[in-house]
C-alpha cells in the first residue's frame, strides 16, 4: 500500500476502512477452481481433490517434485527376484488425526476395500495385479502380485491409495481422518475446505504452517485479484496464457514446470479415413509440433512422441520431431487414395479451453497438408457418452500418472483399459515392448523397451500426441518452501509464510 | 381471503410437483450421468456399469422417481450422489447463506427502487431525473459479472478496502468481517435490480400522476405529500410488487453470476454444481426450494395487491 495513493483518497477514510494485509495466523490460502466432491481419498478423481489427498493423508510411498519415489508410511521396501513378492516395513508410532496408531491392518484393510468391486473405486484397475495383501506383524505389509510388476512401489505413491483408519471408513465422506501433515477441520462446498496442522505428524518439526485453507473461486480473474489483494497466497493451475503477463507483477512469483500431462488428436483406428496408417502419418508430418506449442500453449509446453515427456530419461532422443512437411503429407494422402486431400470433422471439448485451442490450431496448421478439418464444439461433459472411442477425430488429453507404465500401457497396449475408449490402436511391436518393460525391474532394460515403444508409435501413430503440457501456479512473494509439483499437487510440509 | 390463500397454496404445491417431474426427466435426457461425473477420467465402461448398479441407476425410471418422492414426503431429500452425503443439510446451508445475501439486497432494492422511482417521477424532466435515468440505464445494460469484476479490482485488489471474495460465518469472524464480505456482492446485486425497479416505479407513477383522481385530489387542496402517499403510490405500486416478487425468487436461486464472481457459496452455484455432476437428489431438493420460494413470493405479491387495492380484494373475496 503506497502512501501517496492513501493521501489522495483521503487519509481518514482509508485508515478507517483499510483491511490488514493478511490475517495474523500462519495459514496458507490456496485458490482452486472447482469444489471437491468426494472426501474419501479412494474416490477422488480430479486435480483439485488430489491436492487435499496429499495434505491430509499419506501413502506407503511418496513422489517428490523431482519425480523420485521415496518411503512415506513405509520405512523402505524390498522385492523378490521375480518382482511378484513385495515387502513394506512400516514406520512405528505414526498416529492418525484421532490419536490412534496406524498399523499394518489399516493398510491391508485399505487395499481390500480398494480391490472390492462392490466399492467401484475409480483407480482399482491400476492395482489389479495385487493377488493378496497380508500383515505378518503390525509393522509389516506384504503384497503378492499375480504378475511381475517392476513399478509397484511407484504406483503406491499415487493419489487415491492413501491409508485411512480401518474402523472409521464410514465417516470418511463427512469427517475424513488420515495421518497427513494437516487434519481435516471443515468443508463448505463452493466456499472452502479448512485444514489444521497435525501436531502429531511423524516428521519432527513439521509442518511449519498452522493450517491450510483451500478456497474455491471459480473465476480466474477473481483469483488473481484475490492474490493481489492478499486474500490468497497461492493460485493453483493458472491458465498458460497468464504465465508471461503475471510474471511481470512485482509482488507475485509465477512458476511453470513441465509435466507428463498430454493432449492429443485422437483418431479412430477402426474406421475410415484414419484406419489407414498413411493418413495418420500424414497428419503427424504435416504439422510442426513447435508451432502447436507456441499457438496452443503460448510456449508453455514441449513437443512429445508418446505420453513419455522429453524431461523423462526414457524419452527417445534419437527421434527428431522435425519441421512441417506438407508435400510429404499430401503424397501420403494421395497414396492412401485421397489425392484431393481429406475433409473430416474434428470435435473439440467445450469447457477445456486449451484443448479447444489445440483443435483450432490443428485446423489452421494442417490446411497446407491437405486436411480440411471442420471444428465441432461438444461440451466436455458429453464426451464420455458421445465422443470417446466413437468419433473419427477429436481432441482430448490426460493428466500425468506416477509411472511410465501407468502412463503408457493403458493407452497404447491393445489390451489397455483406455485404448478402447480412445483410438482402438493395435501394434504388435508396441504391445511387445510394453509387456517386456512391465516384466523388468531394471530401469536400464525398461528404457530399451520404452524407446522401442516410442519408435513403434512414431512409425505407426495412433493419433497425434501434440505436446507434454506445463503446469503453472502463481505465488505471493511471502510464500517459501513450496515446489511446483509436476503431478499438480502440493507438498506443504516445509512451506512457510514470511 | 382465506379461501383465496388456500387455493393459491394448493396451486403452488402443484407447480412444485410438476417441476420435480420436469427436472427428473431433463436430467435423464442429458447425455452422461452421475456415474461418469463421479469417475471422471477413470470412467471405463466396467467401472461405470458397476457404479450405476451401486447407485441404483439401473432401476426403472418410475421406480427411481417413486423412491425419491416417498423420501421427500418423509422429509428425506436423499443422499447427494456426487458428494456421498445427505443432500438436505448441504442445500439448507447454502440456502441460509443465499437468504442473507437475498434478504439484505431485497430490502435495499425495494426501498431504493421505490424511493428513487417516486423521486424521478416527481422531478420529471429535471436534471436529477435525467442523471438518474442515465445511471439506471447504465446498470441495466452493464452485466453483473462486469460490475462485479470491476468492483473486486477496485475495492479489493487496488484499494484493499474489502475482501475480494467468499463468505465468513458471523460466529467465526465477527460482525465486521461478515459485513465486509457481503458489501460487494450486495452492492452489485442492488445496483442492477434497483435500476429495473426504479425505472418501472417511475413510469407507473407518472401514469398515475396524470390521472383524473390525482387532479381531483390536488384540486381539493390536499398537500402534495398526501396526494403522493394516499392516492398516487398505492395505485402505482402493483407492477412494482410483481417485479419485486420475481426478484425475490431470482435473488434466492438465480444469482449464479454474482455468486460465481464473488465465490459466494450460495444456492445458485450449488444448483449449477448439481447440474454439472448430474446429481439428481441435490438438484431436485434445490429446485424444490427455489420453486417454493417463487410460489410463496407470488402469493405474497397477490395478497399485497389485495391489501393495496380494494377492488381486487372484493373481487377475490367473492370468488
Amino acid at each position: 500500500m503506497d502512501l501517496t495513493r492513501r493521501t489522495v483518497l483521503g487519509a481518514a477514510l482509508a485508515v478507517a476502512a483499510t483491511r490488514p494485509g493478511r490475517a495474523a495466523q500462519n495459514v496458507m490460502r490456496i485458490g482452486l477452481g472447482t469444489s471437491p466432491t468426494r472426501l474419501d481419498p479412494m474416490m477422488t478423481t480430479n486435480g483439485d481433490e488430489y491436492i487435499y489427498d496429499n495434505l491430509v493423508f499419506n501413502g506407503l510411498t511418496r513422489m517428490r517434485a523431482d519425480l523420485s519415489v521415496v518411503p512415506d508410511l513405509a520405512q523402505s521396501w524390498s522385492y523378490s527376484e521375480d518382482l511378484k513378492h513385495w515387502t513394506f516395513p512400516l514406520r512405528h508410532g505414526v498416529l492418525f488425526h484421532n490419536g490412534r496408531e496406524m498399523v499394518a491392518d489399516d493398510v491391508v484393510a485399505f487395499f481390500q476395500r480398494l480391490l472390492d468391486p462392490k466399492n467401484s473405486a475409480p483407480s482399482s484397475s491400476n492395482y489389479a495385479m495385487i493377488e493378496t495383501v497380508t500383515a505378518p506383524d503390525p509393522y509389516t505389509v506384504v503384497f503378492d502380485l499375480s504378475f511381475p510388476y517392476g513399478g509397484f512401489a511407484d504406483i503406491l505413491s499415487d493419489r487415491q491409495v492413501k491409508i485411512v483408519p480401518r474402523d472409521l471408513v464410514g465417516q470418511l465422506s463427512a469427517h475424513p481422518i488420515g495421518t497427513g501433515p494437516f487434519a481435516f477441520v471443515s468443508y463448505t462446498p463452493g466456499d472452502r475446505m479448512v485444514l489444521a496442522k497435525n501436531p502429531h505428524y511423524f516428521e519432527p518439526g513439521l509442518p511449519k504452517l498452522d493450517g491450510v485453507e483451500l478456497r474455491i473461486i471459480p473465476e480466474m480473474s477473481v483469483k488473481i485479484a484475490a492474490l493481489e489483494a492478499g486474500d490468497l497466497d497461492i493460485v493453483w493451475d493458472i491458465p498458460l496464457d497468464q504465465v508471461k503477463p503475471l510474471g511481470g507483477h512485482a509482488n507475485l512469483r509465477v512458476e511453470s514446470v513441465p509435466t507428463a500431462s498430454w493432449d492429443a488428436a485422437i483418431m479412430n483406428n477402426q474406421t475410415a479415413p484414419f484406419n489407414d496408417v498413411r493418413v495418420r502419418r500424414a497428419f503427424n508430418i504435416g504439422v510442426d509440433r513447435r508451432d502447436i506449442v507456441e499457438l496452443t500453449l503460448f510456449g508453455q509446453g514441449v513437443p512429445t512422441i508418446s505420453p513419455i515427456p522429453p524431461t523423462h530419461p526414457f524419452y527417445a532422443t534419437d527421434i527428431t520431431l522435425g519441421a512441417a512437411d506438407p508435400d510429404g503429407a499430401r503424397k501420403l494422402l494421395a497414396e492412401a487414395g485421397h489425392p484431393e486431400g481429406i475433409t473430416v470433422p474434428i470435435i473439440v471439448p467445450v469447457g477445456r479451453p486449451v484443448r479447444e485451442r489445440l483443435g483450432v490450431t490443428l485446423q489452421q496448421l494442417l490446411k497446407p497438408a491437405g486436411f480440411d478439418l471442420q471444428v465441432q464444439r461438444v461440451p466436455f461433459s458429453s464426451y464420455d457418452a458421445e465422443v470417446s472411442g466413437k468419433a473419427p477425430l477429436y481432441i482430448d488429453g490426460y493428466f500425468a500418472r506416477p509411472t511410465i507404465d501407468t502412463s503408457c500401457y493403458p493407452f497404447l497396449h491393445s489390451k489397455g483399459s483406455w485404448n478402447s475408449r480412445l483410438w482402438h490402436y493395435s501394434n504388435p511391436d508396441v504391445n511387445r515392448a510394453l509387456d517386456a518393460a512391465r516384466l523388468s525391474g531394471d530401469p536400464a532394460k525398461q528404457k530399451v523397451q520404452y524407446i522401442a515403444m516410442q519408435h513403434g508409435v512414431y512409425d505407426d501413430p495412433p493419433g497425434l500426441f501434440a505436446y507434454a503440457v506445463n503446469f503453472a501456479c502463481a505465488y505471493a512473494k511471502t510464500v517459501q518452501g513450496v515446489q511446483t509439483h509436476p503431478m499438480r499437487w502440493f507438498d506443504l510440509t516445509h512451506a512457510t509464510l514470511a | 381471503m382465506l379461501l383465496f390463500v388456500a387455493r393459491r397454496l394448493l396451486a403452488a404445491v402443484g407447480v412444485v410437483w410438476a417441476m420435480s417431474v420436469l427436472i427428473f426427466a431433463i436430467v435423464h435426457i442429458l447425455p452422461g450421468n452421475v456415474a461418469y461425473a463421479i469417475l471422471g477420467e477413470y470412467a471405463t465402461p466396467t467401472a461405470v456399469a458397476a457404479l450405476e448398479d451401486k447407485l441404483g441407476l439401473n432401476a426403472p425410471l418410475w421406480l427411481q422417481y417413486w423412491h425419491w418422492l416417498s423420501g421427500v414426503l418423509h422429509g428425506d431429500f436423499g443422499l447427494s450422489l456426487s458428494m456421498d452425503r445427505p443432500a438436505g443439510p448441504v442445500i439448507m446451508d447454502a440456502l441460509g447463506r443465499s437468504a442473507i445475501l437475498a434478504g439484505i439486497a431485497f430490502v435495499l432494492v425495494a426501498a431504493l427502487g421505490i424511493g428513487l422511482g417516486v423521486y424521478a417521477a416527481t422531478h420529471k424532466g429535471q436534471a436529477s431525473d435525467r442523471a438518474l435515468a442515465f445511471a439506471q440505464f447504465l446498470f441495466i445494460a452493464v452485466p453483473d459479472f462486469f460490475t462485479g469484476l470491476l468492483a473486486i479490482l477496485l475495492f479489493a485488489a487496488w484499494l484493499h478496502w474489502l475482501p475480494a471474495t467468499g463468505y465468513v460465518p458471523i460466529a467465526e469472524a465477527g460482525l465486521r468481517e461478515w459485513l465486509a464480505h457481503l458489501v460487494l456482492p450486495v452492492a452489485v446485486l442492488t445496483l442492477g435490480l434497483t435500476a429495473h425497479v426504479s425505472r418501472l416505479t417511475r413510469s407507473s407513477m407518472l401514469e398515475v400522476l396524470e390521472s383524473r383522481y390525482i387532479l381531483a385530489a390536488r384540486a381539493k387542496g390536499l398537500p402534495e405529500r398526501l396526494v403522493l402517499r394516499r392516492h398516487a403510490l398505492p395505485n402505482a405500486l402493483p407492477p412494482t410488487i410483481t417485479i419485486l416478487a420475481i426478484d425475490a425468487g431470482i435473488l434466492i436461486g438465480g444469482i449464479v453470476v454474482v455468486e460465481t464472481v464473488f465465490a459466494y457459496p450460495g444456492l445458485g452455484r450449488l444448483l449449477v454444481f448439481a447440474i454439472e455432476h448430474r446429481d439428481l437428489p441435490m438438484l431436485q431438493a434445490g429446485i424444490l426450494i427455489v420453486t417454493a420460494i417463487y410460489a410463496v413470493a407470488n402469493l405474497v405479491a397477490d395478497i399485497a395487491y389485495a391489501l393495496l387495492n380494494p377492488r381486487i380484494r372484493y373481487a377475490t373475496g367473492v370468488a
